[in-house]
């Protein structure tokens, strides 16, 4: 056991304690340590679809989501990554298949547009066009945005740890958090499996467990976490430029550049616990709506199914910095979804934060005393 | 009508032994073969071969013909070959009938020597007469005569040594060997020939037996089934084995029809694996004048067939009184490496046999 | 029990297998022929008599280790191919392991080739040292390995597959290669978890049935761990890939 002093300690080795990690070390911070319960991406992270979309109804998502693209575009480069993030942009086509939705998607592109986003709303035909193995009879229209697009979970995570580490941020994989000091409502230090850390600033980047982190310094998040499951088939020769997806059809389906479509749906009747397990009524039902929409697809091999954790926050919208509680202690969590391409942005406003710099973006009305305050402004965009 | 001394029938070890020796003690031979060349089964054998130096251990069995017909050459005035000639008859007159080249000839001999070898067993399940299933001898021949792949992959049935030999044979020539299988919970050949495949990851399967053959046009696999300890069936143990070739080496039987025809006495000596004549020490059955040597007289290896083959030559031209010099020696020496052949743990089974048939 | 497997037991071996005080002198045959069979050729033709003679055909080889300077003669003589020559003093971590080889082709001196043993399994890497094919041999070329010294009595084949090269495709699935596989433990994806995210390795349709167990192996050389410390991947579902048109009802079917 060895213990040890650090300026931070980032509690999650997924996208967001890597990408905050990366960023501080970047502007200069010193002894920042990243300390994950098993392999980096072994949780939500690594679990996720990874689609990326800047297509979303709140402005505040929008301007996170196109921070984050933006940075993707240029990642490989930034990052020095000595593989490929494999970042393609091959447009996010979101179906309308009820008039509910056709008069959302009309009014979420007018926000996209006004943010500069080339979201642009399209007819059955032209979706057609696009994917041209779909279905069109099943929908009323569609919203697309070429600049969407997907990458491959791991790499955009390692890219950014190794980069943290060779900017001196120490990463210590297989190491459990398992208390944190607080004295005079400061953060002292974070007691672990392999040793002590005294630090004055703690992260918690935690994902499906953080709720579990806020409770060792006693602050009660309103988030639960929730199973969501996913399969990917065998690789088959490009066929699907942009990810599909329907909100009102629950469904979310994306051919990687590998070849294999990945496809995932929520359950509103999923348990609000931390199980990771896999059902075969997923399956069924996956493949349901998955055929039912495109239906060539029938054709294709599932040679996987997992699942991971979704931490939902009551407006779906991430929990960012301090907390008033105490000092030290900032958040990074409550992604519903979304914290994967959330990524760049959460690393750069927690960085700011964390060292009292004016935001890039404004994310205070993100902080955790907005649902006391009642100020929600709900994500409608949401699979 | 041709005439000589002795017609040694049949051109393996055995056979070109026997002539040699005959012809050693100053008989005229004639040695028959059905085959363009000598060597018998010797001449697909491309594995070292056991026993001492005298029976030429430790050389290759493609090898001896050779150094045989080296030999032979010392009595080249002595000896007649004749190739692709079968022997059709043999008659109460002992004259043979034989087919050469299209041509029908007929010899008398005062003495014979019938080294005719054996035949190669096959079991019977459902379609057993695919294409793609053969016997070990059939697969030498195609592999080590022709230089011709009998398939990509092949399953072996049978774990003597010929099956042994065979399978290590077909590794070398590249062919993926998928299994060899016997029914007895031990396999019959070496260990060491068994050791030779394994270690090139053969599996070897002893308790199973091949209970069908699957294909439309050729094989394409087969059902085997395990068997127990007493060799009898396991129902519901079938299992399928994809394999384009079924090599078969379940044993060799003797191929003794000249010696029904003269009317020699024969006996069943299941060691001895089918039916052989009884004969004395000298290899003479019980028409005297009519010797036998080789696996017809009983399935052993090459090495005791060639002591045998040169017993019986020896010893059939004394019947014509040509006697070697050395005849004593010469016969205690052979009689001797037999003896010596048959006395391990090995030897067990052709001692037990012999009992019954020599006499 | 060798005569149902073909594999010598480890009691069949003690009794060929010389002292390591007589092991670590140099070059000693190893006679693992364990039948009595009528055959002697490995008596006639040791030429320094370390080879008692035998009373019997059937006798099995008696050598006197310290008369046997593990010249190899006796190898191409075995009509059994049962004798090899171990050289414990090759190097400090490896063995010089002479075999029969009669397979065509011959591997090439300083080649790599795979060690196997009596099962036939692949165990290590072996660097071919030397082929020696002369006449006396007579096609039964004796080739020299060297092997992991720890090895030395268990690798007693060969072949020309050299599974443990960079080159060796150890997910067919995705085409990972075993250099990949070392390159990524090298820079620290030491568990199987990882290098199966960082390389796609197990990801394919096979789940990696093929690939995991090599590269537990490899972890374990690499880090010195033990295989059976390693923690393995998670077996997801299914386990065989399965059309989505399958999973929605019958008519599907083919």
């Amino acid at each position: 056991m060895m213990n040890k002093t650090a300026s931070v300690v980032i509690i999650g080795g997924g996208i967001s304690g890597c990408a905050i990690a990366y960023s501080l070390a970047k502007k200069g911070v010193k002894d920042v340590v990243v300390v994950e319960r098993e392999y980096l991406c072994s949780g939500a992270t690594g679990r996720c679809g990874a689609g990326v979309r800047m297509q979303w109804g709140t402005e505040m998502n929008c301007k996170l989501a196109k921070y984050s693209i933006e940075f993707f575009e240029t990642a490989n480069e930034e990052l020095e990554y000595e593989y490929d993030i494999e970042f393609k942009q091959g447009g996010y086509l979101i179906i309308a298949a009820t008039e509910k939705e056709v008069e959302q998607f009309q009014k979420n592109i007018k926000l996209q547009n006004s943010l500069g986003i080339p979201s642009r709303y399209i007819t059955p035909k032209e979706a057609k066009e696009i994917v041209p193995h779909m279905d069109e009879t099943q929908i009323l229209g569609a919203a697309f945005n070429p600049k969407d697009g997907h990458l491959n979970p791991f790499h955009t995570t390692q890219a950014y740890a190794n980069a943290a580490q060779r900017l001196g941020v120490e990463i210590m994989k297989f190491t459990e958090v398992t208390g944190i000091d607080v004295e005079n409502g400061k953060i002292k230090g974070v007691q672990t499996t392999k040793g002590y850390i005294s630090t004055p600033v703690v992260v918690n980047a935690a994902g499906g467990y953080s709720q579990l982190i806020s409770k060792m310094v006693g602050v009660e998040m309103p988030v639960f976490s929730e199973r969501h499951q996913i399969l990917v088939t065998e690789p088959v020769a490009p066929m699907q430029g942009p990810m599909f997806m329907s909100f009102s059809q629950n469904i979310y389906c994306q051919q990687t550049p590998h070849g294999s479509f990945i496809m995932g749906r929520g359950d509103p009747n999923e348990p609000r616990d931390l199980r990771i397990t896999s059902s075969w009524d997923f399956l069924e039902e996956m493949a349901k709506t998955c055929i039912r929409l495109l239906p060539p697809l029938r054709e294709l091999r599932m040679v996987r199914q997992w699942s991971g954790l979704y931490n939902m926050s009551p407006d779906r919208q991430p929990i960012y910095g301090p907390v008033k509680e105490v000092e030290g202690f900032y958040l990074a969590c409550g992604f519903s979804g979304h914290g994967f391409m959330f990524g760049p942005v959460t690393g750069v406003v927690i960085s700011e934060a964390i060292l009292g710099e004016e935001p890039t973006i404004p994310v205070h009305m993100l902080g955790l005393d907005r649902f006391e305050k009642g100020e929600l402004i709900l994500e409608p965009s949401v699979v | 009508m041709i005439k000589t001394d002795i017609a040694v029938i049949g051109g393996g070890p055995a056979g070109i032994c026997a002539a040699i020796d005959a012809a050693a003690s100053g008989a005229r031979v004639l040695l028959i073969d059905r085959n363009s060349q000598l060597g018998g089964q010797l001449i697909k054998q491309t594995h070292m071969f056991f026993g001492s130096q005298k029976q030429h251990a430790s050389k290759r069995g493609i090898d001896i013909p050779g150094i045989l017909a080296e030999e032979m050459k010392k009595y080249q005035d002595k000896i007649e070959v004749m190739l692709d000639a079968t022997v059709l008859g043999l008659y109460e007159d002992w004259v043979l009938t034989v087919e050469q080249n299209g041509k029908y000839k007929k010899i008398a001999p005062r003495a014979i020597v019938v080294a005719t070898g054996a035949s190669e067993r096959f079991p019977a399940f459902p379609n057993n007469d695919l294409p793609g299933i053969y016997g070990a001898g059939a697969v030498q021949t195609l592999m080590n005569v022709y230089g011709v792949l009998p398939g990509e992959s092949v399953f072996m049935v049978g774990a003597g040594n010929i099956g042994l030999i065979v399978s290590y044979q077909l590794l070398q020539a590249g062919v993926k060997v998928k299994g060899v299988i016997c029914r007895s919970p031990k396999y019959g050949g070496y260990a060491v020939h068994a050791s030779k495949i394994r270690r090139m990851g053969v599996p070897i399967m002893p308790q199973h037996r091949v209970i069908y053959a699957h294909g439309k046009e050729k094989l394409e696999r087969i059902t085997l089934i395990k068997l127990d300890e007493n060799k009898k069936e396991i129902p519901g143990t079938e299992f399928d084995i994809e394999t384009d070739v079924l090599c078969i080496s379940t044993g060799l039987t003797p191929l003794g029809e000249l010696l029904w025809q003269i009317g020699c006495e024969m006996k069943f000596i299941r060691e001895l694996s089918g039916h052989v004549p009884i004969r004395n020490e000298e290899m003479e059955t019980s028409i005297p004048g009519i010797f036998v040597a080789g696996d017809v007289a009983g399935i052993e290896e090459a090495s005791s067939a060639m002591v045998e083959g040169r017993l019986a030559g020896l010893c059939c031209a004394k019947r014509l009184g040509f006697v070697n010099p050395d005849f004593d020696e010469l016969k205690q020496d052979y009689l001797k490496q037999l003896h010596d052949l048959r006395s391990g743990p090995e030897g067990d089974t052709i001692r037990k046999g012999l009992a019954k048939i020599v006499i | 029990m060798l005569k149902s497997t073909g594999i010598p037991t480890q009691k069949d071996l003690e009794t060929v297998v010389p002292s390591k005080e007589r092991l670590a002198k140099g070059p000693v045959a190893i006679m693992e022929c364990f039948e009595k069979i009528p055959c002697n050729p490995c008596y006639t033709s040791c030429k320094r008599g370390a080879i008692k003679e035998f009373e019997d055909i059937n006798d099995r080889p008696q050598l006197n280790v310290d008369i046997c300077n593990g010249c190899g003669v006796c190898i191409s003589n075995c009509p059994g191919l049962a004798i090899f020559v171990v050289d414990e003093t090759y190097s400090e971590t490896e063995a010089l392991v002479k075999i029969p080889y009669e397979f065509s082709p011959l591997p090439e001196e300083g080649t790599y080739v795979t060690g196997l043993d009596r099962e036939g399994k692949p165990v290590c890497r072996a660097k071919v040292v030397k082929v020696q094919n002369s006449k006396a041999q007579d096609r039964t070329p004796v080739v020299a390995i060297a092997v992991p010294k720890e090895l030395s009595m268990v690798v007693r084949c060969l072949s020309l597959d050299d599974y443990y090269s960079d080159n060796t495709i150890v997910c067919r699935c995705e085409e990972v290669t075993l250099g990949e596989i070392r390159e990524y433990i090298r820079k620290g994806y030491q568990t199987i978890e990882e290098i199966k995210r960082i390389s796609r390795c197990g990801m394919g349709p096979c789940q990696g049935r093929t690939c995991s167990q090599l590269i537990l192996e490899e972890i374990a050389k690499a880090t010195g761990q033990d295989v059976a410390d390693l923690k393995v991947h998670t077996y997801r579902q299914p386990t065989l890939p399965i059309k989505l048109g399958l999973l929605v009802g019958g008519e599907d079917d083919e």
